[in-house]
């Protein structure tokens, strides 16, 4: 592992100049307090964000976020913009998951009228949504449709009957980006998607219902319609394996003619092409269509959490979106008023109260942002910042981010002791795999609270409020 | 040299760690790595429907991820692990091979594609060694 001089410009973030390796084009900013910063140096994130400040057309500085850890490619949780004219688009720097994200629902349910069906109602979820590698044959969609899926997002839903104006309203980017195209999407990746909308998946997915814990901004939190005690859905998912076929897809093809455009990489796992470039425009056009996948998938299960909750709970429990964001994706952004290719791997976008896409409702107090905890530990609702659109191209973390391998993380807690010491908790636990549940331990993430704090001072976002577990179906 | 794997430990990935005398034996080992990763444990018997898979890449690296990603999008759409490899063809850009294995009534997919980050194939006295970053 290689160590790069950084150099600490205030008690939240370091930067490694361009100086430290020859072939940086800009430098590397890492938003960290000391803890997280000693966490950081023990992988390879600094490393793989140093390869990212050398790809064609990176422009201003890479930022790594303070839940980053090592990936393939590029760092998760990292940050990266190309110029649209003149630089590369990288399947590696979205990642396979492309657009894994997440989204939270809110009830008008409190937690005392929530209690008695709880346990039923978390059980019905794990029941009715498909997770691990599994298929979803209520959703099993013709070629047409799953063509209609990848071309019109969310939009498509609607016509199903299973989305309303109001969640595509609530939706980055309204769940559609109109540059997708289908037929940039392989037969492969159909193949893995037809039946897999409306699906959780594996590793670290879920749906965890919680409890508004505290509020730390009353105006953000009444815009968001989020209240102390208030039951709350999360759901992250992503494109499943459509998504995880079209990033082999093109990184397949992206590794084979970077020859021809004399691009040359530190790891082969960034292979790019320039933006402008058929391949280029090829990738971003199947890239856009899974991400449509990945919100209309997000919005199919949201569907079946509102049929249960409805069932359980009667009109009380009607679950309102309160937005979905996306957390792997590359998209055009305009940015001190050059077009820019952003990537965010493992990022979320978290746009201030005066940028044009927040929605109209929540353009007094910004964009919402989520930054789930691991099993266990606390969520955040955090609120858009605009001044994050000079710290970090308008983005800012996912998640408490991996401190720990899933092996290591395996033979520290069995899975057994992980699902004792949740439900001593009182936190009701559906996964199917104990193996599994040992991968995703509270002691393998970094702590969240910290990672929320240091995002918060910084003022990438700031801190709504904090969601506590009670029940957590994990794919 | 005798064919043999390792799963390591990555950040949040799987790493194969793979050795054989000939690119062939390297390619059955890397298929055999694989199918203990989907697997998982399970005990499952051999012998199961064979089917022909033909792989062509760029160099013997991108071979590697190749084969392995066509053997994960066949666990993926059909729940069928691979499990013992018959390899008819094999040189540095093209495998044609015979895979017989098993097909699961639940899904095996866990390992959700083979990737190029940090992938190594070094040649050894006596045979080949190499590791590739399984996205888990």
């Amino acid at each position: 592992m290689t160590a790069y001089p950084a150099i600490a410009r205030s008690a939240w973030f370091r930067e490694i100049p361009t100086t430290a390796r020859a072939d940086m084009r800009v430098p590397v900013r890492i938003y960290a307090d000391d803890v997280l910063w000693q966490q950081i140096s023990e992988d390879r994130s600094l490393e793989q964000a140093v390869n990212v400040a050398t790809l064609p057309g990176v422009t201003g500085q890479v930022y790594a976020m303070p839940d980053v850890h090592e990936g393939y490619g590029f760092p998760v949780g990292g940050v990266a913009a190309m110029e649209a004219e003149s630089g590369v688009i990288s399947p590696g720097g979205v990642g396979y998951d492309i657009n894994c994200g997440v989204r939270l629902l809110v009830s008008d349910l409190d937690l005392a009228a929530a209690r008695s069906h709880l346990e039923a109602a978390v059980h019905d979820l794990s029941r009715s949504i498909p997770s691990g590698p599994g298929r979803n044959p209520q959703l099993d969609l013709t070629t047409a449709d799953l063509d209609r899926v990848l071309d019109e997002g969310c939009e498509f839903l609607l016509d199903l009957g299973i989305a309303s104006p109001e969640d595509l309203r609530n939706t980055e980017a309204g769940g559609r980006l109109p540059a997708a195209r289908s037929a940039s999407v392989s037969p492969k990746a159909k193949q893995r998607g037809h039946n897999q909308l409306g699906t959780i998946g594996s590793g670290n997915h879920f749906v965890e219902v919680q409890v508004v814990d505290e509020v730390f901004d009353s105006a953000a939190a009444d815009a968001y319609g989020i209240h102390p005690g208030r039951i709350t859905v999360l759901i992250h998912t992503g494109s499943r394996g459509l998504g995880h076929q079209v990033c082999t897809d093109f990184v397949r093809q992206m590794d084979q003619i970077m020859p021809r455009y004399g691009i040359h990489l530190a790891d082969r796992q960034l292979a790019c092409a320039p933006f402008s470039s058929p391949e280029g425009r090829a990738y971003f056009a199947g890239m856009c269509a899974a991400a449509n996948f990945a919100w209309a998938n997000r919005q199919a299960i949201t569907s079946a959490a509102r049929r249960i909750f409805t069932r359980a709970y009667g009109t009380a429990g009607h679950l309102r979106l309160v937005y979905d964001v996306a957390h792997n994706i590359a998209k055009l952004e305009e940015h001190g008023g050059a077009r820019l290719c952003i990537h965010r791997k493992g990022a979320t976008r978290a746009f201030g109260p005066s940028h044009p896409e927040t929605p109209i409702p929540y353009r007094h107090v910004g964009q919402p942002v989520f930054i789930p905890g691991s099993m266990g530990t606390a969520s955040y609702v955090l609120a858009g910042n605009d001044a994050s659109m000079t710290l970090s191209f308008g983005s800012t973390c996912h998640g408490a981010g991996r401190a720990m391998s899933r092996g290591e993380a395996k033979r520290t807690r069995s899975g057994h002791e992980v699902r004792r010491e949740l439900e001593q908790q009182g936190i009701i636990v559906r996964c199917p795999s104990s193996s599994e549940l040992a991968e995703e331990a509270p002691t393998a993430y970094k702590d969240v609270e910290r990672v929320v704090d240091v995002v918060h001072h910084v003022g990438l976002a700031r801190k709504v409020a904090r969601l506590k577990p009670l029940g957590v179906v994990k794919g | 040299m005798i064919p043999r794997h390792e799963l390591r430990r990555h950040t949040s990935e799987i790493e194969l760690h793979i050795q054989a005398g000939t690119l062939a034996d390297l390619l059955a080992e890397a298929g055999k790595a694989l199918a203990e990763v989907q697997l998982a444990g399970a005990d499952c018997a051999q012998g199961g429907p064979a089917r022909a898979i033909r792989v062509s890449s760029s160099d013997r690296e991108a071979l590697l991820v190749d084969w392995l990603n066509e053997l994960i999008f066949l666990a993926d759409l059909d729940r069928w692990v691979a499990m013992e490899f018959e390899i008819g063809h094999a040189e540095n850009t093209e495998v044609r091979a015979r895979a017989s294995g098993v097909i699961l009534d639940w899904a095996p997919s866990r390992a959700k594609a083979a990737t190029m980050h940090g992938l190594r194939v070094k040649d050894l006295p006596g045979g080949l060694e190499a590791s590739v970053i399984i996205d888990v």
